[in-house]
């Protein structure tokens, strides 16, 4: 196992390296001259050249992209075009928001759906699949923005219980968590019901029935354990999507999270930090599968790696 | 932030934010549409910055809230008869906040500074074209030299980002660094910058304004969305915003502790016409489409009222600013100067507008139904900033230039005529260097434009300004369409906060009930 890790671990890196290279490509293809975008409307071309050779924009393109893998290697991300900080320092300090709204967002989804999506495959046809089924497509169907709106317009503005942006305390969390969860929930029910409603067909769980065990233990140790691998796979997936921020719920929450600083960056042609983004969420997703990969093992002694 | 989970924290979290509605300190909070690039306003191109940097920079002259100019550090100033040199006399007793005082050596670091190619400012360009030497005579006078008489000099020294920074500090920071650790004369000194959540200043005791500023802090809170800006002003916990979109304008008013302000401004949006190409190389055809568009109709249909039809080139506010229009709205004319022109059954060609967002998008929608009344098909695009900058702005050959119809606008940030004609009508002024899209060009307004330079006389002024005004009008290279109105909203406790005409802001008088 542990031998199995350090191979995905080392394989890594050449997959960064072609991702980096990519990247780099594609930016420097995107239309619009960042140095023009960052002289601004009133600037005359003496100015924007001044304004390209401070931002090294004016060396030949090889040159820029040896001095950014080179500076990757270093750790060093470059300087962002738009705020001339250090592209590090602005993706460190809105990780973090990113991070703990993506991990309360899953928690509660993860939970409310697998419950939902398991109710419904016992109760298959039933009145509790329908009223989870139903609450699972109105999920997936209500758009992110209209829902946080409506949220803040009611908890935050009508009833004044709950802030309305920023992510100073718990209490910030709890709206922008519930719109961005609402859909994963929604899906996890989904996939969770029909993952389940397979394994409670097979022949194992009517074995088990038939030698008398009660129903809540076939379901949970039996049905659980089998129906979780594609519920893992799914999981997995969310999270990672949910960690490259999302703008909608970052933009009416005001959330200092990545997906605005990838929006704002690419509005302003600003290199390095796309760059050094993409670069997060390709690794980001590297990991989490390599973490879905191995938890199927957990779950599934059957499951061998070498 | 791990431990602002644990249940004890949050519930004493939960109390402090209980306990804490009473206002002791005076703290203001003004959520405002954008973050901020830097609070350094020589390296600053966006209004909302170089308005934030207000709080801790001064200039030597500066705009009221009804952008008139008035001098703030300088005491007053004399211009030599040739018009080239320029002595200010300082105000005495002026402190920067690291408590050294504000002498004309300033003066000198701070223009020598943006002067100086090497230290590589976005706003290098608004001053070498034109200052040659800055001396420091004595304590608190300094002379400005010219290269070439440059009359709205003086506009050029209120535009907000000419400002005083202490050359201590900038010693201490260098070049780059102030841009974290402002130091100015302002009535607030800086406090902290989170970049992602708030900017925080509070009040300098030594301020020179005896008795202001009258709050303690002011926290600038960048909230990108408009609904969220509306809903902090309405559970209260921000004073003032801008801007209001048109469509939350009601909601806000409803509420009996708001005050939604709609403020003149010197913003411009006209339809610029690409004057070397066919067929807009024909005056007549230029002129029938500015006949062709129902200026007041697209005020109200766009702008949603908080919009008036444009009266002249260069919008009222700005000085020397000649009132000619509005442009009347008479289809049967644009008919009829469509078919002298050659063009009795219209033709094909494109819109294109400079912004994407959804005032631009009802504005090129309505001019394109205006415009199919008297037969020209239009096709609408809407540009995002990258393509902007790549099929306009940047656009090397005007000969091949794709722009035909062009909607876009301009604020007169130095609020002079000679900053509202020369970088968008001027013959030297076509892409890439300004933003002269019409590609226009005629002798007689830039002779006009160069002579109102070099003269220091007003009248004489506003007699060129007048000329080239009465002239561009009548060519018509733009179809001038309407000047919009600022919308803020206030708390009712807040006072002495203005939006003022060029979408920057005026805060000296602040108070909070």
């Amino acid at each position: 196992m542990v031998q199995y890790i350090v191979k995905r671990l080392l394989g890594l890196l050449p997959t960064l390296l072609i991702v980096g290279l990519l990247v780099f490509l594609f930016v420097h293809l995107l239309p619009g001259d960042p140095a023009r975008l960052a002289a601004g409307p009133d600037a005359n071309p003496e100015t924007v050249e001044l304004v390209r050779k401070d931002l090294g924009l004016d060396r030949p393109l090889p040159a820029q992209f040896v001095r950014f893998v080179n500076g990757v290697l270093h750790w060093d991300f470059g300087r962002s075009l738009r705020t001339k900080r250090p592209v590090s320092e602005e993706i460190g300090e809105r990780f973090m928001p990113t991070f703990w709204l993506t991990v309360w967002s899953m928690a509660w989804s993860v939970v409310f759906g697998m419950v939902i999506g398991v109710l419904s495959a016992v109760w298959r046809n039933r009145w509790p699949d329908r009223l989870g089924m139903t609450l699972a497509v109105s999920g997936i169907s209500f758009p992110a923005f209209a829902l946080g709106m409506v949220l803040m317009q009611v908890f935050s503005v009508q009833l004044g219980w709950l802030p309305t942006v920023g992510n100073d305390t718990w209490r910030h969390y709890l709206l922008p968590s519930l719109t961005l969860g609402a859909a994963v929930a929604a899906i996890m029910a989904r996939f969770t019901r029909s993952s389940f409603v397979d394994i409670l067909g097979e022949d194992y769980i009517r074995t088990a029935r038939a030698k008398g065990l009660d129903e809540p233990h076939v379901v949970v140790k039996h049905g659980m354990r089998n129906a979780l691998i594609p519920v893992v796979t799914m999981m997995g997936l969310q999270f990672g999507f949910l960690l490259g921020g999302s703008i909608v719920v970052e933009k009416v929450f005001n959330w200092p999270g990545l997906g605005r600083l990838l929006v704002d960056a690419v509005d302003m042609r600003d290199y390095p930090v796309i760059q050094a983004l993409v670069l997060l969420f390709s690794l980001e997703f590297i990991l989490i599968n390599l973490i879905v990969d191995v938890l199927y093992g957990i779950i599934n002694p059957v499951i061998r790696y070498r | 932030m791990k431990k602002l989970f644990r249940p004890a924290a949050a519930v004493a979290v939960a109390l402090v934010l209980a306990a804490t509605p009473a206002l002791a300190a005076k703290d203001v909070v003004f959520a405002v549409a954008s973050t901020f690039t830097t609070t350094d306003p020589y390296d600053a191109n966006d209004t909302l910055s170089q308005a934030m940097a207000k709080s801790f920079y001064e200039g030597l002259f500066g705009f009221d809230k009804d952008m008139k100019l008035i001098p703030v550090l300088a005491e007053s100033y004399d211009v030599s008869k040739d018009g080239l040199v320029y002595t200010v006399k300082l105000k005495k007793g002026v402190k920067f906040h690291d408590g050294t005082d504000f002498k004309a050596d300033a003066v000198k670091t701070n223009l020598d500074r943006v002067t100086n190619p090497d230290n590589k400012l976005k706003r290098y360009g608004l001053y070498n074209n034109n200052i040659a030497k800055v001396e420091a005579v004595d304590d608190y006078t300094a002379r400005i030299t010219l290269k070439t008489p440059f009359s709205p000099f003086i506009a050029q020294l209120a535009h907000p980002s000419t400002v005083m920074i202490s050359p201590a500090a900038l010693k201490q920071w260098g070049n780059k660094d102030i841009a974290f650790h402002p130091v100015g004369t302002g009535p607030f000194k800086f406090v902290e910058w989170k970049a992602t959540d708030y900017l925080k200043v509070a009040k300098f005791d030594g301020y020179w304004k005896k008795g202001y500023p009258k709050v303690d802090t002011i926290t600038w809170k960048p909230v990108v969305d408009n609904n969220s800006r509306a809903a902090l002003m309405q559970t209260g916990e921000a004073h003032f915003t801008f801007p209001v979109p048109y469509e939350l304008t009601d909601v806000l008013k409803a509420k009996p502790d708001l005050d939604v302000v709609a403020a003149p401004s010197i913003v411009l949006r006209y339809l610029s016409m690409n004057t070397q190409q066919k067929p807009f190389d024909n005056p007549k055809v230029r002129q029938a489409i500015a006949y062709a568009i129902n200026k007041e109709a697209l005020a109200k249909v766009a702008f949603n009222g908080y919009a008036a039809p444009a009266e002249g080139v260069a919008p009222q506010g700005v000085e020397y600013a000649y009132k000619q229009g509005p442009w009347p709205y008479d289809v049967a004319k644009a008919k009829a100067l469509l078919a002298e022109a050659g063009y009795p059954n219209g033709f094909e060609t494109e819109l294109w507008s400079a912004y994407n967002h959804s005032t631009a998008n009802k504005v090129t929608q309505f001019i394109q139904q205006q415009l199919q009344q008297v037969g020209i098909k239009t096709k609408i695009t809407l540009l995002e900033a990258g393509q902007r900058v790549e099929k306009v702005e940047s656009w090397q050959d005007p000969a091949t230039a794709p722009v035909r119809l062009y909607y876009v606008g301009w604020s007169t940030s130095t609020g002079e005529a000679d900053w509202a004609l020369r970088p968008l009508l001027d013959g030297g002024s076509w892409p890439p260097r300004l933003f002269n899209t019409a590609y226009y060009k005629n002798p007689k307004v830039d002779a006009d434009i160069k002579n109102a330079q070099l003269t220091t006389d007003s009248a004489e002024k506003a007699k060129l300004y007048k000329d080239a005004q009465e002239t561009i009008w009548n060519d018509a290279p733009w179809a001038p369409l309407v000047t919009e109105r600022l919308l803020s909203a206030n708390n009712k406790k807040l006072s002495g906060v203005y939006v003022i005409p060029d979408a920057s802001f005026n805060f000296t008088e602040i108070d909070l009930k």
